[in-house]
């Protein structure tokens, strides 16, 4: 048994776990503040089937020139912004789950280059302090692997949902598609009620015991941070 | 040391995961999360070891993220697996690697640019360990992307690596889980035996426009869409439909008649428009078929009244008639009562070829047999070429039964402890009694014979070896008749006073060829409905043809048909009868229906064979036809056209037993009588002049009971007395004259 190869991995686990719990709150913050975002593009989609739905020359307000394409250019504009602000809490997700990817692939490649010196009795070998080599590991590969599978969920949703306005916010891989669509001017009912579920489906994203296992894998091991 | 297999926990699923004790672990050389692929039934599967949470032995838990295409739907559980199906592979880091997605939908299929899903799959597959030609299960992803099915990988890495960031990740194609799983399904499929010939032309249609298209459409030629397959119950139609789309790769989509009819007006037809959207939308990754089975159910003949179902009809020839030419699916429908189709369905440009799948003939049911018996287990001694033979009119179901019924039977016999796991001749002859060929169920005449042998009919030497001559030779030795242009006679009359065993004789022909029996009456015949008893006897002959080589038996041949020639009035049933009866024996030709198999002619230059399968060759010219066996005591009531060549062709009269046939007869009547010492058998065939078979019969009988009415139920034997005494109580049922006028009556 080799005491410097298991403690230089022990720090690495220590140090990894710590970043791992700075990194879940910072996750858990953003999604939080995406909520109220996605609440509000709902109204828009909601906005924009109402003015659909209306016939604008047969109301009272017919005499004002060109209501409806100011106002589909104010909607246009709304969601931009609301599309704007979405985008950049996606790239800080983003972060997050590369920065806990590399901490995890870190932990991993250190666990390789030391593979001859322990062995299955060291790595499965539990205390009361500390849970084996073998349990942490497993567990970061866990974490690691919720965040991934987290993550495409959010950026499909933002692709298929909310790709047909102004290609100028959105990301270029979107853009031809984008293109069509504006040029198009009208939006297919489908998409809209694709818009308006947005809010729904992106709450449904969110899976309370896989953030559970998280939370329960950091106190699992919080003897053995502060050790 | 076995290993028991668990499934997977939750909390594994979609880590891939192979969940070990440790010290089965380090005895193979695994670190943690070294790759691993593990072979089970039907496929393999690559996963990272790791250590049991509990870290107890024997149990291994395997998450088939990235397995064998075999095991996506067919699991592994409960399995015991061996420490040697565990092998530690090498997984180097991947250059580039070539994948197929398989997603949810086709929307998702059409709208979304090829990069933005090069960059999902790209992300999914990262830090996932890969083997060749194995599928990775994305499905805890939950996107629409479902599986990715690895095509190659870079060269240098072997069979096995890893997907890094810096992994070339190259998509060859996208298809929907639909496509890709009814693709899987069909790779699993039964071989069909028999049917080359459809299935031929089938796969033919199906392909042609997907190789050639060029070609077709350089020559101005639409390519057929659609098939009608005709045949009765149970000869495959269903099963050759999945076979061929199986082989080719289509999709089906499959239309069941009863299924698409709902309760509104109108319902109907909104379902059968959405089954052809789905066969459109299905076209556009591939080849597809439309199969709509039970076409009769769903399209009958439409009626002057106006009913329901006439607008299903006229929905199905709209739909039909709208598919373009770029509407690349081809439609088959399956029925076995093509009559009531709407004749407007078979046109060409709705189903442009109708392929009549017969009831199969000696050769096909020997292919059938021989496809089924591959997978049993059975014994040298069967012989499949007899067994094909002994199963005239059979169909593929009924022989697949046969085959059932004689496994039952050895598994049965298995249980009883003696021990023997191969199936056996004695397993088939049981079976081929209780699974009866069903073209003939619901028939008219069908029989069940009592076992009667040559050897009990008494005398009647010359009669015996003329039957057998026409109804036994033909089955036994057809390269002879072949060899000699002989041909089957067409039917036979035995015609002789009554009680002579005329009927005896041919049960005991039907006995010996084990062709199929038919017998009629006059009460199964009539009715007294105008032109039912016409249509009763064709639909016999036609039956009987479907099953050939068939004995039709008519017994009582002058009340059933009667001439022409006398009083009755020249329109009475009976002459109508007998017309069908005479076009049916030597009629035009056969009903296209009616067809079996592919026209053979036997060549006399040919490849040498083996001499068994020529034999079954001459078999199959030789004896495809039905053979008539009528019976009268008047053949002076036959009408004269049913006695020429060609129809009755031999005319064999059973003569009244002479002396030295009455002795065998009596000695087969006395065979279980225990028969005093003094009888003289002999002498009693002397004293019975005139007396004819039964009365022989009833000769033994009444002195049988005359013993036991003497000796008072004690009798252990009976004496000469008795027989002289009941001899003397009875009269011959025959006379001089009757006798006289039989052997002067020429046909």
């Amino acid at each position: 048994m080799s005491k410097p190869a298991l403690l230089s991995l022990h720090q690495a686990l220590r140090k990894s776990f710590q970043g791992l719990e700075s990194n879940q709150k910072v996750w858990s913050d953003v999604l939080a503040e995406c909520s109220p975002l996605m609440v509000s593009l709902g109204n828009l989609a909601e906005q924009w089937r109402a003015l659909s739905n209306v016939q604008l020359s047969n109301t009272p307000l017919r005499d004002f020139p060109d209501l409806e394409e100011r106002l589909r250019f104010k909607l246009v504009q709304a969601t931009d912004t609301v599309l704007c602000k979405l985008n950049g809490k996606m790239s800080s997700l983003q972060s997050v789950r590369d920065s806990i990817s590399n901490q995890v692939s870190a932990v991993f490649q250190l666990y390789e280059e030391n593979t001859d010196s322990l062995d299955l009795l060291t790595v499965t070998e539990r205390s009361v302090t500390a849970p084996s080599l073998s349990d942490m590991l497993e567990w970061l590969q866990d974490a690691e692997r919720h965040y991934r599978e987290q993550y495409p969920f959010c950026s499909c949703s933002h692709w298929v949902g909310f790709s047909f306005y102004s290609g100028s916010v959105f990301p270029q891989v979107m853009f031809r598609f984008l293109r069509r669509k504006t040029l198009l001017q009208t939006l297919r009912a489908d998409d809209l009620s694709l818009l308006e579920s947005a809010p729904k489906r992106w709450k449904s994203f969110e899976s309370p015991s896989a953030e559970d296992r998280i939370t329960d894998t950091l106190c699992k091991v919080s003897f053995f941070i502060k050790s | 040391m076995s290993l028991r297999l668990l499934s997977v926990d939750p909390s594994d699923r979609g880590s891939q995961r192979c969940r070990l004790g440790p010290r089965l672990m380090s005895a193979l050389g695994l670190s943690l999360g070294s790759p691993l692929l593990v072979s089970v039934p039907g496929g393999s599967c690559l996963c990272t070891a790791w250590p049991r949470p509990d870290l107890a032995e024997g149990f291994v838990q395997l998450d088939l993220k990235c397995s064998s295409p075999g095991l996506i739907s067919h699991p592994p559980t409960h399995l015991t697996l061996d420490p040697t199906q565990l092998t530690p592979v090498p997984c180097p880091k991947l250059k580039s690697v070539k994948v197929a997605v398989v997603v949810q939908s086709v929307e998702f299929k059409k709208h979304t640019a090829a990069r933005q899903v090069h960059e999902l799959v790209k992300d999914m597959l990262k830090g996932v360990y890969l083997h060749e030609k194995h599928v990775i299960d994305l499905e805890n992803f939950d996107t629409e992307i479902r599986y990715i099915v690895v095509e190659s990988i870079s060269a240098d890495a072997g069979s096995s690596g890893i997907i890094t960031s810096k992994t070339g990740v190259e998509i060859s194609g996208i298809q929907t889980v639909r496509h890709y799983r009814s693709q899987l399904q069909d790779q699993d499929s039964v071989p069909l035996g028999g049917l080359e010939g459809v299935s031929a032309s089938l796969r033919e249609m199906l392909q042609l426009p997907l190789l050639y298209p060029d070609t077709l459409s350089s020559l101005g030629v639409s390519c057929p869409r659609g098939v009608l397959l005709v045949g009765p119950p149970g000869v495959g139609k269903t099963q050759l439909v999945r076979r061929v789309v199986g082989e080719v790769g289509a999709s089906l989509v499959v239309v069941r008649g009863p299924e698409v009819v709902g309760s509104r007006p109108g319902e109907s037809e909104e379902k059968l428009r959405a089954v052809f959207e789905r066969a459109r939308s299905a076209a556009e990754e591939g080849p597809c078929v439309l199969f709509l089975d039970e076409l009769d159910s769903l399209c009958p003949r439409r009626t002057g009244s106006s009913a329901p179902e006439d607008r299903l009809v006229a929905q199905l020839l709209t739909l039909m008639d709208g598919i373009s030419q770029s509407d690349r699916f081809l439609i088959v429908g399956a029925t076995n009562r093509p009559d009531s189709l709407d004749p407007a369905l078979r046109r060409p440009g709705r189903f442009d070829r109708e392929v009549i799948i017969g009831a199969p003939t000696l050769q096909q049911r020997k292919a059938i047999l021989s496809v089924l018996l591959a997978r049993m287990p059975v014994c040298q001694s069967v012989d499949i070429a007899e067994l094909a033979q002994r199963t005239t009119g059979y169909v593929g179901a009924d022989l697949s039964a046969l085959c059932r019924e004689a496994a039952m039977h050895a598994i049965r016999e298995k249980s009883k402890g003696s021990g023997e796991q191969l199936v056996g001749v004695k397993h088939f002859q049981e079976a081929l009694k209780s699974v009866r060929p069903s073209c003939l169920r619901s028939s008219l005449g069908r029989t069940e014979l009592s076992l009667v042998t040559w050897e009990q009919i008494g005398g009647l030497d010359d009669v015996k070896l003329k039957l057998r001559q026409s109804i036994e030779w033909p089955m036994r030795y057809p390269e002879a008749f072949v060899r000699l242009g002989l041909s089957r006679p067409r039917g036979v009359l035995l015609y002789g006073p009554p009680g002579c065993a005329k009927t005896t004789l041919v049960k005991a022909a039907a006995n010996s060829s084990h062709c199929a029996f038919l017998s009629v009456s006059g009460a199964d015949l009539y009715s007294p409905f105008v032109g039912d008893s016409e249509k009763a006897l064709a639909q016999l002959f036609s039956q009987a043809r479907a099953c050939a080589p068939c004995l039709l038996f008519l017994d009582e041949i002058d009340s059933l048909i009667g001439a022409r020639s006398n009083s009755h009035g020249t329109n009475s049933v009976q002459t109508r009868l007998l017309s069908v009866l005479l076009n049916e024996m030597d009629g035009v030709g056969l009903k296209t229906l009616e067809r079996r198999g592919t026209e053979r002619i036997l060549q006399a230059e040919g490849v040498e064979e083996a001499h068994t399968q020529e034999q079954v060759d001459f078999q199959e010219v030789c004896n495809n036809d039905v053979m008539v066996v009528a019976a009268t005591n008047r053949p002076d009531c036959l009408d004269s056209a049913l006695l020429r060549p060609g129809r009755l062709d031999h005319i064999i009269y059973v003569p009244p037993p002479d002396q030295q046939a009455r002795l065998c007869i009596l000695k087969a009547c006395t065979e279980s009588m225990p028969l005093g010492a003094d009888v003289c058998l002999e002498e009693l065939a002397e004293k019975t002049k005139l007396y004819s078979g039964a009365d022989l019969e009833n000769l033994c009988k009444e002195a049988a009971l005359l013993a036991l009415q003497e000796e008072n139920m004690e009798a252990s034997s009976i004496k000469h007395t008795y027989f002289l005494r009941s001899l003397g109580k009875m009269s011959p049922s025959l006379t001089a004259q009757q006798i006289h006028t039989y052997q002067t009556s020429p046909r």
